[in-house]
């Protein structure tokens, strides 16, 4: 055949192995992780012995099992709250010009550019005074917070490979802007609102120093418990619990992407 | 007038929730901490408020300050490039070379490591990087003359720990920029005689740049601030700008210097943002 | 008609009442895994008093003052270092606490018990509980001590040292490798060189015991700054060759007090839970099956077997002479120690 026939097919080739040695990489802890809940060695010590130790200790955890329940709430929560505003907020940035809008886009650095440590203190202390006080509430607050500048980045990423043409042209066929808005924007969008909730969920799902700071006494997320772990002593029931996390989140992943069928159809 | 109403009304209702949740939560506890930065001390105990600039001249007094500031913007660099080029082709592989149900398999597969937890991951990435850890293990089994592979304690394994952790967000929005490219763009080029690396330049890049900038600020931003995976995968080579901060919280009560050297920071990355963005803006209109 | 509804009342009266006295409970505040929250000592408590016990843990010491400035109510029993326990009560954080209400008050040695440290204004704001000493710990199949602190600027042990990232514990030992008073160091000058000059030596930081141990036991290090009671359990329960050193230098002493939460909701079952916490039983077992660091009690210290860790290192009176006990420090102070030792950090990074 030709040479060209041939280069893309290497290309492709190379391609693949590429994206797999990037996949590699991805995994390679998550792999250690789960496999070491597995290890007997308390100290994570090779060589590998199996065992399930581990998932039998923490099924009588119920201290870390509470607190992994309420990081699912927590999330999904948090999905539901964040991508709805946040996405509202992207197509308004994307399909209006007005006054103040690069203002409020310079606003959405903040909360991604100051150390959360930083917002998790600084919330503390305002919620002190004004009495919203600490605990699963004040951690919705500021994971929501936190979410909302990814969401509206993400949308607005894919806002704007996409002119506002298809919408116009719902509009000269006589949709009002909300038959538009659902009809057509929304369908648009729907990928960057999926990968948008995705990134939503895994933001408050792996937050913990908002989570620590806001945590009421004796009601904890799972990323606390952890982060209180490594001080005090660590034993692979940790990696247990995170593999099952793991798993879980990946059903919830896999839902949402059934049900959107994104990605596929363009 | 009525339609000017109407879109008035819709920009404050599809805007208003979002900064309404924001004011409440972000700026004004940041305002509280801003005011707190210009204090002597931090808001417990009691004592008379008290102005001062003491805390942000510490940046400018002290070289240790600047050298840990410059130490995290080189780290913050590092990262987003590493991610940028390994993410970027990876999801250009992604998007226009595989289709169907592997696409979504596989994109299925480059999200997941999202919700492993941070601190388990990086904590086993210390097992996987220290001496008799995995990566030892396999490089003897190739090579078992070698010494022994320790990477931990390193800036190094800084580098591949935050890469790891975000590399993802790269890839993401590379990927969703991609997708959008018409693929018939790319054949109506190519039947025109134009060779691949031409497409490459002038037509993918500059389609996808939406993509690369948002995945470098998501990066960036958080990477300069970073604490515990420094400190963490660091050793005695995690000392940052972004551990400095936490300090001032968590072993002395010294708010009001976390805060100033917050605000510094932020005013550094606004700086950065600031002095790129003509240039994508520029980008971004030629389409 | 009547029946029912009287056996009704009835019920619902005995779930009121009884619900009253289960719902008694403390909650404490503490490190995680620091004989507080040992299950055999919160079931017997709970058996004995019917008191339930709920605890919630802090990470540093700044931490649990944040905690106890922004949860009024929320907690009954705090630890806190006796460095800290004057600031705590004139913050208005804790509450003046009675000795009549603590049966073994009498049994705590005097030198602890009464330490000025727990007073503001002639009352008293924390019972001693333990104290230890931070020192050098080293492997003793590597190591061979010469009884000077010196032993961590040592070129022989170049990059096989470990300090604990805390600097006000590093100020310490740099003032006391220097010939100073630790608490009110004269020549900051001389420790800022000190601390600069361990940069060949030093491997790695270590942030708590279990890091401690995983290390050691990763052979990372051999010699490395250490809590007491600490090495008496990596040493005992773990069987490392863990080996502790009091140098001629001296070393720091630190003692942990219980206090009670200014608006505690349970002051009373607080203080029982005290008296509990310094009773010779909860030590014995404490050190027996887990290792402790020392007891304020000192009936049940004189009460340990010979062979005790704690027995053989701080019952030494030579070795203890030199022992200096922190003493609270200013805010000022805390902050130019932290202003000393980033910056130390900042300089091993280059």
């Amino acid at each position: 055949m030709n040479t060209h026939r041939i280069l893309c097919r290497t290309g492709d080739g190379l391609g693949r192995v590429f994206l797999g040695l990037v996949l590699f990489f991805l995994y390679v802890p998550i792999a250690v992780l789960a496999l070491m809940g597995f290890n007997d060695s308390m100290h994570y010590a090779l060589p590998f012995e199996f065992s399930t130790r581990w998932y039998r200790d923490l099924a009588g955890n119920e201290r870390l099992l509470t607190a992994s329940l309420n990081s699912i709430l927590l999330a999904l929560a948090n999905t539901a709250i964040a991508t709805t505003l946040g996405t509202m907020a992207a197509f308004a940035f994307a399909r209006y010009r007005f006054r103040g809008r690069s203002i409020l886009q310079l606003l959405l650095f903040p909360p991604i550019t100051i150390p959360w440590l930083i917002i998790g203190t600084s919330m503390l202390v305002l919620f002190f005074w004004t009495g919203i006080g600490r605990g699963l509430h004040a951690m919705l607050l500021g994971h929501v917070a936190l979410s909302l500048p990814y969401v509206i980045i993400v949308v607005g990423a894919r806002l704007a490979s996409f002119g506002p043409e298809l919408e116009e042209a719902a509009a000269s066929l006589g949709a009002t802007p909300l038959q538009s808005f659902i009809r057509v924007s929304v369908p648009v969008m729907a990928p960057g609102i999926v990968a948008a909730s995705l990134f939503a969920f895994a933001v408050s799902f792996d937050q913990f120093v908002i989570s620590y700071f806001l945590a009421a006494p004796g009601i904890s997320v799972l990323p606390v418990e952890i982060f209180s772990a490594i001080r005090k002593g660590f034993t692979p029931e940790i990696n247990a619990i995170s593999t099952i996390m793991i798993l879980v989140s990946a059903t919830v992943f896999l839902i949402f992407a059934r049900i959107s069928k994104f990605g596929g159809d363009r | 007038m009525r339609v000017e109403t109407r879109r008035r009304w819709a920009i404050f209702g599809l805007t208003g929730p979002a900064y309404l949740w924001l004011t409440i939560t972000i700026f004004l506890p940041l305002s509280a901490m801003l005011y707190f930065s210009f204090q002597k001390k931090g808001p417990f105990g009691k004592h008379a408020s008290e102005f001062t600039l003491k805390h942000y001249e510490a940046f400018f007094t002290k070289d240790y300050l600047q050298a840990l500031t410059w130490r995290s913007l080189e780290m913050g660099f590092h990262v987003t490039l590493l991610c940028a080029l390994i993410g970027f082709p990876a999801a250009y592989v992604l998007a226009k070379r595989i289709k169907g149900r592997w696409r979504e398999a596989l994109f299925l597969l480059v999200v997941l490591p999202f919700w492993s937890n941070a601190l388990v991951r990086i904590f086993s990435w210390t097992i996987v990087l220290r001496p008799d850890g995995i990566l030892d293990r396999a490089v003897h089994l190739v090579a078992p003359g070698l010494p022994p592979v320790d990477l931990t304690d390193s800036y190094t394994a800084i580098i591949i720990g935050l890469t790891h952790s975000y590399l993802p967000y790269m890839i993401l929005t590379c990927y969703l920029s991609l997708q959008a490219i018409d693929d018939s763009v790319i054949e109506a080029a190519r039947s025109l005689g134009a060779r691949a690396h031409t497409i490459l330049w002038r037509i993918i890049l500059p389609l996808a740049i939406p993509g690369l900038a948002a995945g470098s600020v998501l990066i960036f931003v958080p990477v300069i601030g970073s604490f515990f995976e420094p400190k963490l995968l660091g050793g005695t080579q995690g000392a940052m700008i972004g551990t400095v901060i936490e300090e001032q919280f968590t072993v002395v009560s010294n708010w009001p210097l976390g805060g100033a050297l917050s605000f510094i920071l932020l005013a550094i990355v606004l700086l950065i943002l600031a002095v790129s963005s003509p240039f994508l803006k520029q980008h971004m209109r030629s389409q | 008609m009547r029946k029912a509804g009287f056996l009704a009342t009835a019920a619902l009266v005995t779930a009121l009442v009884a619900g009253q006295a289960a719902a008694e409970e403390i909650r404490v505040l503490n490190w995680q895994g620091y004989g507080t929250d040992e299950a055999w000592a919160t079931e017997f408590f709970e058996a004995q008093t019917s008191i339930t016990v709920v605890h919630d843990y802090f990470n540093s010491e700044q931490e649990m003052l944040t905690k106890l400035r922004t949860s009024p109510g929320a907690y009954d029993v705090v630890l806190i270092n006796s460095a800290f326990t004057q600031q705590a009560a004139d913050e208005g954080l804790i509450q003046a606490i009675d000795p009549s209400t603590i049966s073994n008050f009498v049994d705590l040695a005097p030198g602890l018990r009464d330490a000025g440290e727990f007073k503001l204004a002639g009352n008293l704001y924390g019972v001693a509980w333990t104290w230890g000493l931070t020192s050098i710990a080293y492997d003793y199949t590597e190591v061979e001590p010469t009884g000077t602190i010196n032993i961590l600027w040592d070129p022989a042990y170049a990059g096989r040292v470990a300090l604990r990232d805390d600097s006000v514990e590093n100020i310490y030992i740099a003032a006391l490798a220097t010939g100073q008073n630790m608490n009110d160091p004269q020549d900051l000058d001389a420790i800022r060189e000190k601390l600069r000059a361990l940069k060949p030596q030093l491997r790695t930081y270590w942030a708590s015991e279990d890091e401690w141990n995983k290390e050691f036991a990763a052979d990372t290090f051999d010699v490395a700054s250490y809590w007491s009671g600490s090495a008496s359990r990596s040493a005992k329960t773990f069987g490392m060759p863990v080996g502790f050193l009091i140098p001629a230098e001296g070393a720091i002493a630190w003692l942990d007090g219980l206090s009670i939460a200014a608006d505690a909701p349970n002051p009373e079952g607080a203080a029982q839970f005290i008296d509990f916490m310094v009773s010779a039983y909860h030590y014995m077992r404490w050190d027996t099956e887990v290792g402790a660091p020392a007891s304020a009690n000192a009936a049940v210290m004189n009460a340990l077997p010979a062979s005790a860790f704690n027995r053989q290192v701080l019952g030494n009176p030579a070795a203890t002479a030199n022992l200096q006990f922190m003493a609270p420090l200013s805010d000022e102070k805390r902050e130019l120690f932290l202003e000393i030792w980033e910056e130390t950090k900042a300089y091993y990074a280059e």
